[in-house]
């Protein structure tokens, strides 16, 4: 009841303020009414929504496998042989705080405008959100649960198949969840500076002819899909790791 | 002794290693595949880059933009997000009504709307504070909220019994039991905030770092692209730094 009342509320003051501002100069040229986005949203829906969907959300999903599946592999070696991560991981933890975000410029000099630059933007995005949950998960095997199946006679490789390999896998599980919105934010930047196809290039597509319900629409749309991935992961979380629900609600 | 020597080939020297592996690797790839310096300046060239970018007016001036458009929008951002946050965490009712509005908002990430800032409010620094507000906003709205709920009980119960009224209680009780997790979230507030005003920079801005590089790679002069992507990591670190620091000097004056 109070929920709807807030999204009327909300609804009321945006179309009030799209009437006020119409035709008023000030700082803000025009804001539409929701009506008039909403119109927009469903003859975007209508033709070239479903292609640019895809075509960012392939984006997303190569770039997060990629980045995921080699932050795995990098943060088993750099989180069991010790000095390989002695000497490795400084340089993971210098190069974190560059934000994939800052590399924008240099991915479009390096791969130009196409999938490749968008793949390896969002990969990065991603693999350094995970590389922390795959060397910490390597670590962390209990040491009790070591010892006990060095005494039951398992071999090194036994060891690691059946303790190492899963408790990393557990914790790359969750980190690629919390990446996922860092590689959808990434998705979003590297299509508006490089934009040629997708939805962040429609988004400046519209903006470049001042087309301010498309733009509203557009945005709308991100949100949606931000939204609907974050559903489907949690989904996906509590089927197949229940213990670990708890733990990444707090962290997202 | 031995000891401390150890520590020191793990903290100092095996990074330095590290340092000198990149570089190595970066220079044989020079070497092997004779890659122009379009695609790929040397590390020195990097350097030398970065020493004569230091030295120009126009570098500081781009640095100070960003710099003052982080701060303005970061402090918005804080004290609205835990302001709304208490609010959010305190009453019932207002949860009730605001929790949609919030939830649905927060999924359109702040780069989203950097298209209609910059139709908003052109290339001034306006659209860009208001990004970053944004931004922290929900960072900050979400933890304070949760923090909020996750007070001891018991804690209330005293307050309540020691006469407080319930905004009393929630300023002078829920607000400080809650300062540890508003500590980190407002840190990583700062480092989402930092990279939405480079972002928000590349595509429509009169100055700053993130038109910087973008210009840089236009121009394809790289070497100024890998060095601005150094200063906007120095900077980033720095800032997150100082919010560490201040909200731990915060902490223990509590």
């Amino acid at each position: 009841m109070l929920g709807t009342a807030g999204v009327v509320v909300a609804i009321a003051v945006w179309t009030l303020l799209s009437h006020l501002l119409a035709h008023g100069g000030g700082v803000i040229n025009r804001l539409p009414g929701p009506l008039a986005v909403v119109r927009e949203l469903v003859q975007y829906a209508g033709k070239d929504l479903g292609r640019d969907l895809v075509f960012s959300l392939r984006v997303f999903a190569i770039g997060w496998g990629v980045g995921a599946a080699s932050a795995a592999v990098t943060g088993l070696l750099l989180g069991r042989a010790q000095r390989l991560g002695n000497i490795f991981l400084p340089i993971v933890e210098a190069i974190r705080p560059v934000s994939s975000i800052a590399w924008v410029p240099l991915s479009v000099v390096w791969f130009g405008f196409g999938l490749t630059s968008k793949v390896f933007l969002v990969g990065l995005a991603v693999y350094l959100v995970v590389i922390v949950y795959a060397v910490d998960g390597s670590r962390r095997v209990p040491a009790d649960l070591e010892r006990t199946a060095t005494m039951l006679g398992m071999s090194g490789w036994q060891r690691f198949t059946s303790l190492v390999l899963p408790g990393t896998l557990a914790e790359v599980l969750i980190g690629s969840r919390v990446a996922l919105m860092a590689g959808w934010g990434t998705v979003i930047v590297a299509e508006l500076v490089a934009a040629d196809s997708g939805l962040g290039a429609h988004l400046i597509a519209v903006e470049q002819s001042y087309d301010v319900p498309a733009v509203m629409a557009t945005m709308i749309c991100f949100g949606l899909t931000g939204f609907a991935m974050n559903a489907a992961f949690s989904f996906a979380e509590r089927r197949l790791m229940p213990w670990r629900h708890d733990r990444t609600a707090h962290e997202r | 002794m031995k000891r401390g020597a150890g520590l020191l080939a793990r903290r100092v020297l095996l990074p330095v290693v590290g340092v000198a592996c990149v570089l190595a690797v970066w220079e044989a790839t020079l070497l092997v595949y004779r890659l122009p310096p379009i695609v790929l300046p040397s590390p020195w060239s990097v350097a030398t880059t970065l020493v004569e970018l230091v030295g120009t007016a126009a570098f500081w001036r781009d640095v100070g933009v960003s710099l003052y458009e982080f701060i303005a929008g970061y402090a918005v951002g804080v004290v609205l997000g835990v302001a709304v946050g208490m609010l959010i965490g305190e009453s019932r009712y207002f949860r009730l009504a605001a929790t949609p509005v919030i939830e649905s908002l927060r999924f359109i990430v702040p780069f989203a709307w950097i298209p209609l800032t910059i139709l908003w409010f052109g290339t001034s620094v306006t659209g860009k504070i208001l990004l970053v507000a944004y931004a922290v906003f929900f960072v900050m709205v979400v933890s304070t909220a949760r923090a909020m709920a996750q007070v001891e009980p018991t804690l209330s119960r005293v307050g309540t019994m020691l006469g407080m009224g319930p905004w009393r209680l929630a300023w002078k009780v829920h607000l400080r039991a809650a300062a540890p997790t508003l500590a980190s979230a407002a840190r990583a507030a700062a480092a989402i905030g930092w990279i939405a005003v480079v972002a928000a920079e590349y595509i429509g801005a009169s100055a700053g770092l993130g038109l910087m590089i973008t210009n840089a790679a236009t121009s394809l002069t790289t070497s100024v692209v890998i060095a601005g992507m150094i200063v906007i990591g120095l900077v980033g670190a720095g800032v997150s730094a100082a919010i560490g620091a201040l909200s731990r000097a915060w902490l223990d004056y509590r």
